[in-house]
Formats: C-alpha cells, sequence, structure tokens
C-alpha cells in the first residue's frame, strides 16, 4: 500500500547494518536530555555537551531544561503510561529518589555496569544507583556537607576559624550562645518544616531511615535520635533563625542574619554571590554527632544522570556520558570553577582546581577539604521510600520543637511511615 | 423503495441521529467513560510503580490505617466546612452592597473584588507567601497596629497555616461567586422590594425574607460548586506549601495526597486511584444532600 514507508523502512534497516560494520562508533542521533536548574546542571551538560561535540561533531545534544518537580512528574507519567516515545534519552534523577524509579520501573533504565569504571566513583555514590548488583546511573554532583561561617560574626564573638574546625554539636550551640550575646546575630537558619538538616546529622551518623535490606529503621536509629535530639537543642537554645520554605531560608544568610551554613557543597555558588561578603567567609567540617562511628562528613541532595532503555541513541549517550563524566578529568575542573560543582569522580580531586585557593573564602583551599570530606561521607541505603519517610519526620517537627521526647517521637515517625511503606 | 414505509423512515432517522452524536460519543467514550472505569479498576490494584497485582479491597482496608489519609481527609472537611460558608455569606453581601444603585465608583469595586480569581494562581500564591511570612507586611501590619504581641507563625504553626489557607481561598474566590449574585440580583423585579418598603420591611428583613429566598437557585449552585472546588483543593496548597501540606500534614488535602502518591512519593497508582474515588463518593453525597436541604416544599 505505502510503498515509501517500507522503503524507508528499508533504508533504515540497511543503514542499522551498515553501522554494525562501522569500525568506530560514528553515530549521527539527537540525545535529548532532561533536567533542571539552568545555573546548574543544564549549565554542566551545556558544558559536557560541547566538548563531546566537539569530538564528535555528528552527534546533537539537545538539553531541556524543566523545574525539578517537572522533571519528576514527566518521567514518572511517561513510563507509567508505558510510552516511551515521550521519554527523553537521558534523565537527571535525585539520588533520594533513584532506587524508587529503578524498583517500580524494571527495565526502564540502561544498565552501564561492564560500559562505566565504577571503582573511580565515591562508593556512596555508587551504591546508591546499584539494584541486584547491576550499576545503572552515571554518577554526578556530590551534595558532600560542610559548614560555611561567618569569619566576622565569630570574632567579634571572640572566636578564631581554628575554634571551628572539628567540633561537636553541643560546642556548636554554646558558641551559637555566644555569638549571639555578642553580635545579636543567630548561628544558622533552619527550615522548620523540612527534614534536610535531620538527614545530613543522620548520615553523618552512618544511618538512614532504612537498614540494609530496606526495612524502616526508626525506633533503634542511634544517629536519627541524635539529630533529632541535636535539632531539639537548638530549637530550645533558639539560636537559630526559622525560615518557611527554600526561599526564606537562602536569604537568612544572604542578607547577613546568620553566623554559619550547614548545607550541601553545591549552596557555595549561592554564598559567593553576595560580592559584598567576599572574605567574610570560612569552610569547616560538619560538627559532628555525639555517638559510636559518626563522622564529620555527609551528604545533601545530589543527582545521577540516567539513560533510558528505550532510547534510539542508548550507546551513542551512554558513550557520550562515559567519556566526559567518566573519564574527563579537565571537565571536573571547568565545572569546579564555573558553577563550584563538586562531582563524585575521584580522579577529579586531582585537577588544578581543586588546588586553588578561592579569594571569596580569604584564600582557603576549600575545594580540596570538600573532596576530602567526600571520601569520608558514610554510605547508606537510601531505600526506596525515603520522601515518604521524610514526610513523616516533618510531619512531626513542630512537636519536636515543642519539646516532646524524642522517643515518643520516633514512635509516631515509625508508625505514619509504616503506613505509607505499602 | 425501503426508505418511504414509515418503520424505514424512522430508522433512516436513527441511524441519521445516532451518526450526528457519534463523534461526540467517541471522544467521550475515550476520554470520560475509559478512564473512569479504567481508574475504578485500578483501585483494586496496589504495588510499587508499574509492578502491580490484584489486591481486592486491600486499598480500601489501607485508607482506615493511613494517618496522612485521616489528616488530608480531616482538612478537607474542615476547609469547606469552614470556608464555603464564610465565602457565600461574604459574596452574598458584597453583592447586595454593589447592587445599591446609589453607590459610586460600583464598576470600580466589582472589578476589584473580582480581579482575585483572574489572576494567575501562581503569582497570588507567590505574594501571599511574601505576604505571610514571619517578617511579611501583614505581620509587620499587625505588630504595628498593636493588635498582636509577637508576629503570627502563619505558614510554620499547623493552626495559623489552615486559616491562612482559608484566607487565600477566601480572598480568590469570593469575587467569582459575587459576580454570580450580582447577576441574579438583576432579575429579581424591583416592585417586591418597594411593596416590601411601602408594608415597612427593614433593609435588613428585605435582605433576609426577599434577596435570600429569591436568589435560592443561585446559592445553591454556587455552594455545589464551591463545595466541589473546595473538596478537590491541590493549588493554592501546593504552592503555598511547596507541595508538602505542612507544616505537620495541618494543610494536607485528598487531592495533594493523590499527587504526592502519583509523583512524589513511590509511586502508588491503586491507592491513589482508590483516593480519588473517595473524593467522587463524598461530591455525589455533599451534592444529593444540598439539593435535598434546598429542595421545593410545595
Amino acid at each position: 500500500m505505502d510503498m515509501s514507508r517500507y522503503l524507508r523502512k528499508f533504508a533504515a534497516a540497511a543503514a542499522a547494518g551498515v553501522s554494525l560494520f562501522a569500525a568506530t562508533a560514528s553515530w549521527a542521533g539527537e540525545i535529548t536530555i532532561w533536567c533542571w536548574d539552568p545555573n546548574f546542571n543544564v549549565a554542566i551538560m551545556k558544558e559536557a555537551g560541547a566538548r563531546y561535540t566537539a569530538k564528535h561533531p555528528e552527534t546533537t545534544i539537545n538539553i531541556v531544561d524543566f523545574a525539578k518537580a517537572d522533571v519528576e512528574q514527566k518521567l514518572q507519567t511517561a513510563l507509567s503510561s508505558g510510552t516511551s516515545d515521550a521519554l527523553p534519552d537521558i534523565v537527571l534523577i535525585e539520588d533520594y529518589g533513584a532506587q524508587k524509579y529503578l524498583q517500580s520501573f524494571p527495565g526502564a533504565f540502561a544498565e552501564l555496569s561492564g560500559k562505566v569504571d565504577f571503582s573511580g566513583f565515591a562508593p556512596y555514590k555508587v551504591q546508591l544507583m546499584t539494584l541486584d548488583d547491576k550499576v545503572y546511573g552515571m554518577p554526578f554532583d556530590s551534595g558532600v556537607t560542610g559548614m560555611y561561617f561567618r569569619k566576622d560574626y565569630l570574632e567579634q564573638a571572640g572566636f578564631k576559624p581554628e575554634d571551628m574546625q572539628n567540633i561537636t554539636w553541643d560546642r556548636f550551640i554554646e558558641i551559637g550562645k555566644e555569638v549571639e550575646a555578642k553580635t545579636g546575630k543567630k548561628m544558622m537558619g533552619l527550615d522548620v518544616n523540612d527534614a534536610g538538616f535531620i538527614r545530613i546529622l543522620m548520615q553523618s551518623g552512618g544511618q538512614w531511615y532504612f537498614d540494609d535490606e530496606g526495612n524502616l529503621n526508626i525506633e533503634n536509629n542511634a544517629a536519627l535520635k541524635a539529630a533529632l535530639e541535636t535539632e531539639q537543642k537548638i530549637l530550645q537554645a533558639g539560636i537559630h533563625k526559622p525560615a518557611a520554605g527554600w526561599t526564606e531560608w537562602v536569604s537568612t544568610f544572604t542578607s547577613g542574619d546568620v553566623a554559619t551554613v550547614i548545607t550541601g557543597v553545591w549552596i557555595t555558588g549561592t554564598v559567593k554571590a553576595q560580592a559584598d561578603q567576599a572574605g567574610k567567609w570560612g569552610v569547616a567540617p560538619i560538627p559532628k554527632l555525639d555517638i559510636e562511628g559518626a563522622r564529620h562528613a555527609s551528604n545533601l541532595g545530589g543527582s545521577s544522570w540516567y539513560v533510558l532503555e528505550s532510547s534510539d541513541v542508548k550507546d551513542e549517550a551512554i558513550d557520550f556520558l562515559n567519556e566526559i563524566y567518566a573519564k574527563d578529568v579537565d571537565f571536573y575542573q571547568k565545572i569546579l570553577v564555573d558553577r563550584g560543582a563538586v562531582g563524585s569522580l575521584l580522579a577529579a580531586r586531582t585537577g588544578p582546581a581543586y588546588e586553588q585557593a578561592d579569594d571569596f573564602f580569604g584564600g582557603e583551599k576549600v575545594w580540596q577539604n570538600f573532596s576530602d570530606w567526600l571520601a569520608q561521607v558514610p554510605s547508606v541505603n537510601y531505600g526506596v521510600f525515603t520522601n515518604e519517610v521524610d514526610t513523616a519526620v516533618t510531619a512531626n517537627l513542630a512537636d519536636l520543637a515543642k519539646g516532646a521526647p524524642v522517643d515518643e517521637i520516633l514512635k509516631k515517625i515509625h508508625s505514619q511511615a509504616e503506613g505509607q511503606m505499602q | 423503495m425501503a426508505g418511504l414505509r414509515t418503520g424505514g423512515l424512522k430508522r433512516y432517522y436513527d441511524v441519521n441521529g445516532w451518526l450526528f452524536i457519534a463523534p461526540a460519543l467517541a471522544l467521550i467514550s475515550i476520554f470520560l467513560v475509559y478512564p473512569i472505569i479504567r481508574s475504578l479498576v485500578l483501585s483494586f490494584y496496589s504495588g510499587k510503580g508499574m509492578m502491580m497485582r490484584f489486591a481486592g479491597f486491600g486499598n480500601i482496608e489501607r485508607l482506615a490505617s493511613d494517618p496522612v489519609f485521616l489528616a488530608a481527609l480531616t482538612n478537607t472537611v474542615v476547609f469547606f466546612v469552614v470556608q464555603v460558608p464564610i465565602m457565600i455569606m461574604l459574596a452574598l453581601i458584597l453583592a447586595s452592597v454593589l447592587n445599591n444603585p446609589d453607590l459610586r465608583f460600583k464598576g470600580f469595586f466589582r472589578t476589584a473584588i473580582f480581579l482575585p480569581c483572574v489572576s494567575s494562581l501562581v503569582a497570588y500564591s507567590v505574594l501571599f507567601k511574601s505576604m505571610f511570612a514571619v517578617d511579611g507586611v501583614v505581620n509587620s501590619a499587625l505588630v504595628a497596629l498593636g493588635l498582636v504581641e509577637v508576629p503570627i507563625p502563619w505558614l510554620t504553626d499547623p493552626f495559623w497555616a489552615k486559616v491562612l489557607i482559608i484566607l487565600a481561598l477566601t480572598w480568590r474566590w469570593t469575587g467569582y461567586n459575587m459576580i454570580f449574585y450580582l447577576a441574579a440580583l438583576q432579575n429579581i423585579d424591583k416592585s417586591i422590594y418597594e411593596a416590601a418598603r411601602i408594608d415597612g420591611v427593614p433593609s435588613w428583613g428585605r435582605f433576609l425574607y426577599i434577596t435570600i429566598p429569591m436568589l435560592k437557585p443561585v446559592i445553591l449552585f454556587t455552594t455545589i460548586v464551591s463545595t466541589i472546588g473546595t473538596i478537590q483543593l491541590f493549588d493554592e496548597v501546593y504552592n503555598l506549601t511547596e507541595g508538602r501540606g505542612g507544616p505537620a500534614n495541618s494543610t494536607i488535602t485528598l487531592s495533594l495526597y493523590i499527587y504526592n502518591l502519583t509523583f512524589r512519593y513511590m509511586p502508588s497508582f491503586g491507592y491513589a486511584a482508590t483516593i480519588s474515588y473517595v473524593i467522587v463518593v463524598m461530591v455525589a453525597v455533599l451534592s444529593f444532600l444540598q439539593f435535598y436541604a434546598a429542595r421545593d416544599r410545595s
């Protein structure tokens, strides 16, 4: 009937056959990529694309910029409806959600183990994208945490930068009280509707909402308990400036109202955006929980790239990720300097940018610090229900602030989370 | 010729009629009837994402023991029980005030009150968020006026967060309902009011015994529409609380929970479909009750 269609199919099949015989990969596809944040992920992916197309001019890289919630919603809708036409070739997924996608949509993502050398990446990052001993993603940025502090405020309160290194949370609170007494500034901004701070503390204690088998780990979770106790102490000491939502939280330090910021390294760009605060900031490892095995290092957020199994340029997309993200050390120097992105490729640490001192932080080698801490981040199992348990934790933060016993709060979190995990 | 016989002619018209509505019927079947049936079937399945298996009434049992669902249900009921009457009464009062022929700048007031419901939802949510921040305009004003001692934690206290949602809803939708009443008020015969005035009925009496009964069909309509709207409440809560329904699940609604179950959490399509049927049942029952309460008793 429609001969031209058959002819086209035949031509495509012939072309595919030819490409099989080609010795080197000479692809001519268009790789579509979904990600969020034009100043970070999108810009970094553009840089990666430019590097790849310089060597492979036949390849076109098409980056689509959405809000994070929209990327997740579109991905989830397309995967559940089973229409692969609507899907991109590469998608960015936040690490907390990785297992959720891998487990609820089996076969949707391309396996990368065997094609990429994963031994070069931070182990915690590889583990979170592994399912049944198969690795499915390309590790990207790390959310390794640090404590940014205002040297000027602390000096007024009588503390030197050395006094902020390797402290405990109790000491942090003591310093906070001093700072408020002497300068009238609060020690930190705290989003009272968000469990991010709890997650930082809990992971620094080497545990998560789940054990290694993915079972709920709340009531006997020493790290979570210590995290909740610490937040309660901070709330009761009143050394925090409360914030509702992300924007308000960011403005606590951009407006100079607080003396420290404790979060993932990706905030560096925002901190440095306040040019008038140059030279006033220092960086220290986060304070340590008072439990066995706790470290001065943790992680918040971070995401990775995933190739869709249904992609018609799957091999090309994998080759692209492998060539840039798993091998190009120079690329990591560029995105570090331009965007403040600390990648999880360990070899990148030896590059020149990591050795550089940053004038904004008074000439400290902050990047070297962050990459040292990166190697120390405890590896935990993010499981598939992090969002659910996070909601349960958030729901109980109001009671925590009112001074309810932590054991009781753990019980409540457990029972709400249990109802959600079905 | 067969077509000229009466039976044949009837069939000729029948076939033609069906042919005319066939496109619409096909579209309705594909995009309305099929999804409704499919989601009913879906509500009997459970599992992670696409790994679904038949669960019978498992999802319905899960409803009873799910604290978040119960919180969402309670919040949704609180929102419409408190908000709908406030808004309807406010709209009625505003409409009858703005219907006063002696009032000056009527057009301006009508437009000003109607404007919120055509403004962009996201824009107004962002605005509300900054206005009601701890150190926002509203708190500064309240403290400056001496109405409150300390700033009200609008977005971080479970009680005040509910109040804020109700305020936002009322601000946005009162004008919309008012327009219906204004239109209906034009249709009430002036001579009825005139007769009442001659009989010495005071203005509140005219409002209570003439205006309200005459507006009954419109009030019924707006109440049902508002109730359905509030039961399906999603946008305001999503935008004001960053999709969390916080603090402490105090503003989570059934629709927001469905969204979270589908897009934020481990996708649980079956359970989400079950909750969407809870909304269907609630809307059906409440609409029936409202029709029943407002029926003509003659």
